[in-house]
């Protein structure tokens, strides 16, 4: 569904009233961007993927419509118009208003600390602005896949168990030692991709095409050391994730 | 010329202070000169009116005899203070005059020399003879010719009587007298009263006589005559009868002038002729401080009143003279400085006339040391001057130490200037000095304030970069991921091939763009680095392996130690560290050269080294290679270098506490980078 250029609040709001009659069916994404072109050219091609996207300029408009009706995603920058850190409040208040609503950031931002930040308050994912409009469209099929998987009934088919982990492909969910680990997408793929072949090294780029992201070294290397903290946090002596100085990571069980 | 050198210089100013303490002293010289002729003038003044009310105790009579002349046989009488004893020698006398020659017109020589005690005159009688013709027994003098002594005595009575000396024994004698008699040729008769002793010597012979006052008043003729000759010396009654005057000098008259005066002044009291009347007080009586004035004669050297002007002493023994005399004689009182003939001394000499009824009848004159004087002056000088030098050296030490003290500070201040702007291009921002409130502070707080302006620029231009970066990233994200959105519209072939060319464009800019937020990234990452013992003997082998698969054209060699190097650190950090200095060798290094990675243990830190074959790096790049976007070496590739590479590595290093240098092989064929990493 495009979106007319000049649009006013009113005649998107009035657009977005005929969109929930007209594509009940469609998965509803809604991305808050300040940047008009690329609001747009994001939509196009979530459009073109078959979702019904509706895209907001600030935290305002998108805030009231959220209250109207909750997007199935939403796609949120962190600097919002006048407001430096808009993103991360309305990622705050999305998260108030449903606990399981997938987020993710995309965002010019690319410092780790905003990073954290965001996913810190309950983003599925963080990506830069340098992700190509392919992967962001991965990226949502497969948070879109996520959801659907935890709705249906437990299969194991896709379950990957190495020792004490246990990875869900299928929902995207990983346990160790029976507890959840709440991963971003990019930590999960990452986490999937070690664990798929153990004692096989990954170096950096390998890990990069399996999450779908194109990040430089220094990047994999914080998501690498938050993936192990999160474990550590469940299990001190988690030791798996291995470091090979100027090869990459391999997973050891 | 140091500051220090200018304000010593400056200091040297005050060695005017000396200066005008000599010129002070001199006009205090003077000024002590004038008062001291007042004062002298005045007290020669107030003892000449005393002594002007009691004539009776100055002059013997009431009248003057008016120009004592000795070519008159006119003899001035001096005071004697002991009776001598009469043995031919006037040397208990007590007289320093020498006796004065008896007019001759004879070429016969002969001295004689009155004194005078209470009751007798003395006389003493030299006579250059050396053949002696003794007189012979039963005299005739108007036959006999012999050396004989003739003395005319006038009474007090005005009567007069011839007396002569001669002998043939030497010793005491008798004076002899003519008497005439009645017939026949005179008879001379012995006067016991008159007494002489004949003292015969080499060149002649000396006579002391002894006279009873009783015998003579005002005058006395004395002529010597030779035995065989007519040579003679002397005058004769006859032959002046108006001579052969005998000035006294005034009994009492030395006492009661001693009450008038002080010590350090002599006061003399003259007749009309100068002669003295009487004198008392000594010159030289508090001999004031000699070693005082010993130090301080150094100082009259060039400080002194220039006295060679000032006219010589003109006293003799028996009389006193110069201008101030004649001028009190005239009637007018007058003092003046005259030089000492012998010793460098001054002497001021205060004349007062004395006016009896109206006449000037004599003078008094008070004399005093200059010594006196220069004592106090230089005592007052010496003082001063020792003052003012010490004043001056003080000054120029002051003067010095507070150069040396300024110089100190701005040599701070500059060694900080020159320090300020560090080699990896961080500026300190804290200045000595600045709590200083002088101008030196205030130098110093410019300087800050100029330091603080060039680090908001500098870190404006460090963070440039970074901001730029994230700026043109979403005007870049809007170009990619509309060609994106064009890709998928389906495109025709021509179509596809400018969108293939527009994506390499934005990859490209993309790259760029993402070296150049790469440094503040590096930046944050180093920040929050968690830091873990670990052996870096293991990382290096390990991460050897990976670029000897990753770059296949060079060869890699690895020296390490038989032992793990533990060093305590982040090894993310050193390998991000290993593999920008690899990447660096790799891209310098031809086609089948060597990369050698050396560790060494060297005192307190390991030596990471990475040699590579290659071009040496010009000597103008020394010590930049590691600043921030610095890269002017270009590589065997195109690829954009923006000098990240070895400014990662040296923000790795000093994070871990150790340093990086560049330095090019000894053979010139390569460089070596060398990262020092401290020991646990």
């Amino acid at each position: 569904m495009a979106n007319s250029g000049g649009a006013t609040f009113l005649a998107r709001l009035s657009n977005a009233l005929v969109i929930r009659y007209d594509s009940a069916m469609k998965k509803h994404i809604a991305i808050v961007e300040d940047e008009p072109a690329l609001r747009e050219n994001y939509g196009a091609a979530l459009t073109r993927h078959g979702y019904s996207v509706k895209s907001f300029g600030n935290r305002r408009t998108a805030m009231q419509a959220f209250r109207i009706r909750l997007p199935d995603l939403a796609i949120i920058d962190i600097s919002l118009e006048d407001e430096a850190e808009g993103g991360f409040d309305l990622c705050r208040d999305l998260r108030a208003l449903s606990a399981e609503l997938p987020i993710i950031f995309l965002t010019a931002r690319d410092s780790e600390l905003d990073a954290v930040s965001g996913l810190r308050l309950g983003a599925d994912d963080f990506l830069t602005k340098d992700v190509s409009l392919p992967h962001l469209a991965a990226r949502v099929a497969a948070l879109f896949r996520r959801i659907d998987a935890l709705r249906r009934p437990d299969n194991a088919a896709d379950i990957l168990r190495r020792g004490a982990l246990s990875v869900d492909g299928e929902k995207m969910q990983t346990i160790w030692n029976g507890t959840p680990v709440t991963l971003s997408l990019t930590e999960f793929w990452i986490v999937h991709a070690l664990a798929r072949n153990p004692g096989h090294v990954k170096n950096r780029q390998q890990l990069m095409d399996a999450a779908n992201v194109v990040l430089d070294d220094n990047t994999i290397t914080s998501h690498i050391k938050r993936v192990r903290r999160k474990f550590q946090q469940i299990d001190p002596a988690f030791d798996a994730i291995q470091t090979v100085y100027g090869m990459g990571y391999r997973w050891v069980e | 010329m140091s500051i220090r050198l200018q304000l010593l210089v400056v200091a040297l100013t005050t060695l005017v202070l000396p200066w005008a303490g000599c010129q002070y002293a001199r006009e205090l010289e003077t000024a002590l000169r004038d008062s001291q002729e007042k004062s002298l003038l005045a007290s020669a003044g107030t003892i000449a009116n005393a002594l002007s009310a009691q004539p009776q105790r100055v002059f013997r009579g009431p009248e003057d005899s008016p120009g004592f002349a000795p070519g008159g046989g006119d003899l001035y009488v001096y005071p004697l203070r002991s009776v001598p004893l009469l043995d031919g020698y006037r040397d208990d006398w007590g007289v320093a005059a020498e006796p004065t020659a008896l007019p001759s017109f004879t070429g016969y020589d002969a001295r004689v020399q009155a004194g005078a005690t209470e009751h007798y005159l003395y006389l003493y009688i030299e006579v250059d003879d050396a053949e002696f013709d003794a007189e012979p027994s039963n005299v005739r003098l108007d036959r006999d010719r012999f050396d004989r002594i003739d003395l005319t005595l006038e009474r007090p009575d005005g009567t007069q009587d011839s007396y002569f000396f001669g002998t043939n024994a030497p010793g005491l004698i008798g004076a002899q007298k003519a008497v005439k008699g009645d017939a026949g040729p005179p008879r001379v008769l012995e006067e016991p009263r008159i007494q002489a002793f004949w003292l015969q010597t080499s060149a002649g012979y000396h006579a002391e006589a002894r006279i009873p006052l009783s015998y003579v008043a005002t005058r006395l003729w004395v002529e010597v005559l030779d035995g065989r000759g007519p040579r003679r010396a002397g005058v004769t009654a006859a032959g002046f009868p108006q001579g052969g005057r005998l000035f006294f000098t005034m009994p009492g008259l030395d006492a009661l002038l001693g009450t008038f005066i002080r010590d350090g002044t002599r006061a003399t009291v003259i007749d009309a002729n100068a002669l003295k009347l009487g004198a008392a007080g000594s010159l030289s009586a508090n001999a004031a401080d000699e070693t005082e004035a010993d130090a301080g004669s150094w100082y009259r050297r060039f400080m002194s009143v220039d006295t060679s002007s000032f006219p010589l002493e003109a006293a003799a023994p028996d009389r006193l003279g110069g201008n101030s005399v004649s001028a009190a004689l005239a009637g007018l009182p007058h003092a003046e400085w005259v030089r000492s003939a012998g010793a460098q001394e001054l002497r001021l000499t205060a004349a007062a006339p004395l006016i009896v009824d109206g006449r000037t009848r004599g003078a008094v004159v008070l004399e005093q040391a200059g010594d006196q004087l220069l004592g106090l002056r230089d005592r007052a000088v010496t003082r001063l001057f020792n003052l003012t030098l010490l004043a001056t050296a003080a000054a120029v030490v002051v003067m010095f130490c507070f150069a040396t003290w300024i110089s100190l500070r701005i040599g701070r201040l500059r060694n900080a200037a020159d320090s300020a702007v560090g080699s990896d291009g961080k500026i300190r921002l804290d200045m000595p000095e600045s709590a200083s409130g002088d101008e030196i502070g205030a130098l110093s707080r410019g300087f800050e304030r100029l330091l603080a302006r060039l680090n908001e620029h500098t870190q404006y231009l460090r963070t440039l970069g970074g901001k730029l970066s994230h700026e043109l990233r979403t005007p870049l994200t809007i170009v990619r991921s509309s060609l994106d959105n064009l890709e998928s519209e389906g495109l025709r072939d021509d179509q596809r091939r400018y969108v293939t060319r527009a994506r390499e464009g934005t990859q490209r800019l993309q790259s760029i763009l993402s070296a150049l937020g790469a440094a503040a990234r590096v930046e944050e990452s180093i920040k929050q680095a968690e830091c873990v013992n670990f052996d870096l003997r293991e990382l290096l082998s390990s991460a050897l392996a990976a670029y000897r698969d990753g770059f296949s054209h060079a060869h890699f060699a690895l020296q390490t130690p038989g032992d793990p190097c533990f060093v305590r650190g982040a090894p993310d950090l050193i390998v991000q560290l290993l593999d920008k200095l690899i990447e660096n060798a790799v891209d310098f290094c031809p086609s089948a050269g060597t990369i050698t990675v050396r560790l060494e243990r060297a005192q307190g830190s390991y030596l990471l080294l990475v040699e590579n074959d290659g071009p040496p790096i010009p000597q103008a790049l020394h010590g930049r290679l590691f600043e921030s976007l610095f890269e002017q070496r270009h590589g065997r590739d195109d690829r954009p270098h923006f000098g990240l590479g070895l400014y990662i590595v040296r923000l790795v290093a000093e994070f871990h506490g150790g340093t990086a240098v560049a330095a090019n092989r000894s053979d010139g064929g390569g460089a070596i980078f060398t990262i020092t990493l401290p020991l646990i």
